[in-house]
């Protein structure tokens, strides 16, 4: 299946700050694609070259398998950053101006994405009037135009309120099932974690993982299990085998198993055979939040 | 290359400011003749011998076939109000982050740039027709039935202001292109077509140097020559006439290559810097 985007050996310096080093990876067509990283990790700067915004040192990418054309632009709905558009003129204007160019949709279908993006009524007002959720609402009207069967957004619920950060929310997994492929970029981890069938991590411009979610996130088990009596029940685990490591939080053990190798039920009899009722027992799988943590904070 | 026209114009066509401005143009070229004109009736309305031997020599600038010079002439002091508006548009770009949306939605670079040289190309044709109104409309009003069947001779100089006023709004696009901010480029081109290049020139003239000629925004000033009835009524001066247009030509192919120049420079800056 040839990859709806490829990233080779992706460099670029900003003077002396390595904003991205040597990235590579592939977008498969159908994906949610999520790239990661804490702020100033190089993700804007990785989108702003993948849409020739910004020119890398070395490196290259293609969309569809082409070298990095203007035409394959055309068929991207694109969010970056911030919404641009031309303060003067009204939102149905200025998605005018978006169609033109792109070719994307018809002009009949701006009033449809307007209303998708409960803009509708204010359709006629300048964008210098608007307030900035309702711009950044505009610039995921801008980027849905025309239904593209690809989108990129950077950050695309920043600056909306609860209500509209769930709307877009929706509006994103409606339009993964639809096959659909979106890369976001985003820092709202249990974000990604809802939508995103892969994610990417970024730090300081390295790339630390990419892959398909199940594959990045889960590489162990994690039982969490506890007693009424936690230091008898620590002194009797040393006996069970087969975990990795073991960890003490609270009044709760965490222990660790090397992925699919556990049945809970061996645990709760081998437990039970020593004396001991466990109120709590739950396996549970990794966030994304304690990998992320986990990969770039060291 | 005409979806790039259809574009610029759903930019521009609810752009109060460019209207405003374009409003300026209409109002400024016929005054700025028109004043002259009086000017020209003050000196020869006097009735000493002064007065007459100067209506007789020069003739009515005004009327055909000079109009289509003495117009060219006067309307090409007032470049700066069109420059405002070349600079506006690209520096809007800039502020608005449009130069980066354009490309993201689909534009390659080098249809950004072209995009900007429709601008400035529709901007001096529609200036050169607010010129070629003027100078019909004057040139009839104060011709005599002689003069006026002259109108078709002297055509030449409707190309030659043309040319001019692209090749100065070129100037002013580099500005806004390369600098960004609308303020700081319209400050620097104010002041250099003000101040600056005229400093330059009469310094050279007192050194005797020759090439004050060369300088930017003189190789196409000179493409429209000063009247001669603005200058000394003598032979010197007569001379000094004849000189400047028998150099027309030279200054066309100046012209060309420099604001070409500034074209060919603007594609590349924009194909490989970081927007």
């Amino acid at each position: 299946m040839v990859p709806i985007l490829s990233v080779h050996n992706i460099s670029k310096k900003y003077g002396t700050i390595q904003a991205l080093n040597n990235v590579s990876f592939n977008v498969p067509p159908g994906s949610v694609f999520g790239i990661l990283g804490p702020n100033g990790s190089g993700k804007t700067t990785l989108l702003g070259i993948l849409l020739d915004i910004l020119k890398p040192q070395t490196g290259s990418f293609s969309w569809f398998g082409r070298e990095g054309a203007s035409e394959s632009r055309k068929q991207i709905g694109s969010l970056l950053e911030t919404p641009n558009f031309y303060h003067y003129l009204s939102a149905g204007d200025n998605l005018k101006i978006t169609q033109a160019i792109s070719g994307r949709g018809r002009l009949t279908d701006i009033d449809k994405i307007l209303e998708t993006v409960n803009l509708l009524q204010r359709k006629n007002s300048k964008f210098s009037s608007y307030s900035l959720g309702m711009k950044q609402r505009l610039a995921i009207g801008a980027a849905l135009l025309g239904s593209p069967k690809i989108l990129v957004l950077d950050e695309p619920t920043n600056g909306l309120d609860p209500v509209g950060i769930a709307e877009i929310r929706r509006i994103i997994k409606a339009l993964a099932t639809t096959g659909v492929t979106i890369i976001m970029a985003s820092h709202m981890l249990d974000e990604v974690e809802k939508i995103c069938t892969h994610v990417a991590i970024l730090k300081k411009g390295n790339l630390l993982i990419a892959g398909a979610v199940d594959e990045v996130l889960t590489n162990e088990d994690i039982v969490e299990l506890s007693a009424p009596n936690i230091e008898y029940l620590i002194n009797v685990l040393d006996g069970f085998s087969g975990y990795t490591s073991k960890k003490i939080e609270g009044n709760r053990v965490q222990l660790f198993f090397p992925i699919n190798t556990l049945q809970l039920e061996d645990l709760n009899r081998y437990c039970f055979e020593k004396g001991i009722t466990l109120n709590h027992l739950s396996i549970k799988r990794k966030s994304l939040e304690t990998k992320f943590l986990e990969l770039t904070n060291n | 290359m005409l979806s790039l026209i259809k574009i610029e114009w759903l930019k521009i066509k609810k752009y109060p400011s460019f209207w405003l401005m374009l409003a300026i143009v209409g109002l400024t070229y016929p005054g700025v003749n028109l004043m002259f004109h009086h000017i020209y009736e003050n000196i020869t309305q006097r009735k000493d011998a002064a007065g007459n031997i100067a209506k007789f020599l020069l003739g009515n600038p005004f009327s055909f076939p000079d109009a289509w010079h003495s117009v060219a002439y006067f309307s090409s002091f007032f470049v700066v109000v069109p420059a405002i508006i070349v600079i506006m548009l690209i520096s809007n770009e800039y502020s608005f982050k449009t130069h980066r949306q354009n490309i993201i939605d689909g534009w390659s670079r080098n249809e950004f740039v072209t995009s900007k040289l429709l601008d400035v190309l529709i901007i001096t044709m529609v200036v050169t027709l607010i010129y070629f109104i003027v100078a019909v409309t004057l040139g009839f009003y104060y011709s005599d039935g002689m003069n006026a069947s002259r109108w078709n001779e002297e055509l030449q100089y409707i190309p030659l202001f043309m040319l001019q006023t692209f090749a100065q709004l070129s100037i002013a696009f580099v500005l806004g292109f390369l600098l960004r901010k609308a303020f700081i480029a319209l400050g620097i081109y104010f002041f250099y077509l003000i101040v600056v290049e005229n400093a330059i020139k009469a310094y050279l003239h007192f050194k005797e140097y020759t090439f004050g000629k060369y300088l930017p925004l003189e190789i196409s000033n000179r493409l429209v020559p000063r009247p001669n009835f603005l200058g000394r009524i003598n032979t010197e001066s007569n001379e000094a006439y004849k000189r400047a247009l028998s150099e027309i030509n030279e200054y066309i192919i100046l012209t060309v290559l420099l604001t070409a120049a500034i074209w060919w420079m603007s594609y590349k800056i924009y194909k490989k810097k970081d927007l």
